[in-house]
């Protein structure tokens, strides 16, 4: 200590004047920026690319999004769902996604399904037309296997955006494809991405996931989209086993990964599972992070989830 | 009942007298001072954030900032429908809405997070939160 002779005060008015720079590393805001608003995949996409005049980027991404929105829409003429449902072989690049979700699907014990198109008709889900089916109309729809990949799709897109990112000289970006986040690159200061997630019960976010670098993040909850009849509550996450609303005492879930498809499926995968099953393949796996909020408000973080502003429960590796 | 006991007089004071004579009991002062001042900023940096204002956007196009601090209500008017706000007490909600599902008048009244979104209408309703890049959900 002796030799340290920089008075008390001085010492604190030098430490008082280091905040103000902290505030500012804190703030990758103050960089130019091209944002892009666009209507597609039916919901609202942002997209935020750090570089100004980005114009041409921004164009060649919001074509990327429409074609991809044309190539997997379940509407869209000679789309792949419809070149399935119709018995036939689509294009081997469409042929390798197709391949990629059965995998997932597969993962996660048939937890997500992309066969689901019938039910989701039926429950008027995608339609608007909302209706609460029989068990006899859930059986058949089931039995149908009508392909769609609404839930899947959105990630991908994030993807395929974010691979296109990598072909410009835009060091970052940040893309909001209707609640679901791609984030792509480094933030210019070299502070994580700060991504809060929203609070199921409406008003503002329940805390904050720090993400470096490009990843998804994709949430699936009871409260994105939902009807109500003779006062019970449906909403559009249907669990392929049962063919109605799944009831797995979770309010949402959020998935943190590298793959924009993985994040997507298992979001509305985990949901479907719940806390334990969730986590458990969260255990097996090595590719993605995840936040849970269970209907009783609890929330529970797998260990790498660098979650922040709320208190939760750690869901750790190691079971005891 | 116990009666409370009085701590004897000037003690704390005096400790802290004590603490301040010495050039390693002001530097452990300091380091405690340095400590609380980061441990505030951290937890005002990483706290989840609520916006102080709010964008009206619609079609890609910024209509309107408010604060949300400054009560008031009134009618956004888009190509595609209508929809009456409302800011009061640091909130905002949709009241009313020409939209078919009403999701934008369901949210309720929201102080951050992600944009209430009135999706038939073009409308949105964007929070500036300090600190966040995006918003999950």
């Amino acid at each position: 200590m002796k030799g340290f002779r920089v008075p008390l005060c001085a010492r604190m008015r030098a430490i008082a004047a280091l905040l103000p720079l902290l505030a500012l590393c804190a703030c990758g805001r103050a960089q130019q920026t091209t944002t892009r608003t666009l209507y597609a995949m039916d919901t609202v996409m942002e997209l935020t690319l750090y570089a100004a005049d980005a114009d041409e980027e921004a164009d060649a991404l919001e074509a990327l999004i429409r074609s991809t929105e044309g190539t997997w829409s379940v509407s869209a003429a000679g789309s792949v769902p419809a070149v399935l449902n119709a018995g036939q072989e689509p294009e081997d690049a469409a042929r390798e996604v197709v391949g990629q979700v059965l995998a997932l699907s597969e993962r996660c014990g048939g937890a997500f399904s992309p066969t689901l198109g019938a039910l989701s008709e039926l429950w008027g889900f995608s339609t608007g037309a909302y209706y609460v089916p029989t068990e006899a109309e859930i059986a058949a729809a089931l039995q149908e296997e009508k392909w769609d990949f609404g839930g899947a799709i959105k990630g991908y897109t994030g993807q395929i955006a974010a691979e296109y990112l990598e072909s410009t000289g835009i060091p970052c970006a940040i893309m909001n494809l209707g609640g679901n986040v791609q984030t792509y690159g480094e933030k210019a200061d070299g502070t994580a991405w700060q991504i809060g997630i929203q609070n199921p019960e409406g008003d503002g976010c329940l805390g904050i996931v720090c993400v470096s670098g490009t990843a998804s993040i994709v949430t699936s909850g009871s409260y994105q989209r939902y009807f109500e009849a003779d006062g019970v509550l449906y909403h559009h996450i249907l669990d392929p086993a049962t063919g109605s609303p799944a009831r797995s005492g979770l309010r949402s879930v959020t998935v943190i990964a590298r793959d924009g498809l993985t994040a997507d499926v298992l979001s509305t995968a985990l949901f479907v599972l719940g806390l334990e099953a969730g986590s458990e393949l969260w255990r097996e796996s090595d590719d993605f992070e995840a936040v849970f909020v269970a209907e009783d408000g609890s929330i529970w973080a797998t260990e790498g989830a660098a979650l922040s502003g709320c208190d939760y429960e750690v869901i750790a590796r190691e079971t005891d | 009942m116990k009666p409370i006991e009085n701590p004897p007089a000037g003690s704390g004071k005096r400790r802290l007298a004590a603490l301040c004579a010495t050039r390693s009991g002001r530097f452990a002062l300091a380091l405690l001072a340095l400590f609380l001042l980061l441990l505030g900023t951290g937890l005002y940096l990483l706290r989840p954030t609520a916006a102080a204002q709010v964008e009206i956007w619609s079609e890609g196009e910024k209509i309107a900032t408010f604060s949300l601090y400054d009560d008031q209500t009134f009618t956004v008017e888009t190509a595609a429908g209508s929809n009456t706000i409302s800011i009061s007490g640091g909130k905002i909600a949709v009241l009313e809405a020409s939209c078919p599902d009403g999701y934008c008048i369901r949210r309720g009244w929201c102080s951050g997070g992600s944009p209430i979104i009135c999706l038939p209408n073009r409308l949105e309703i964007r929070f500036l939160a300090a600190g966040l890049d995006g918003v999950t959900g």
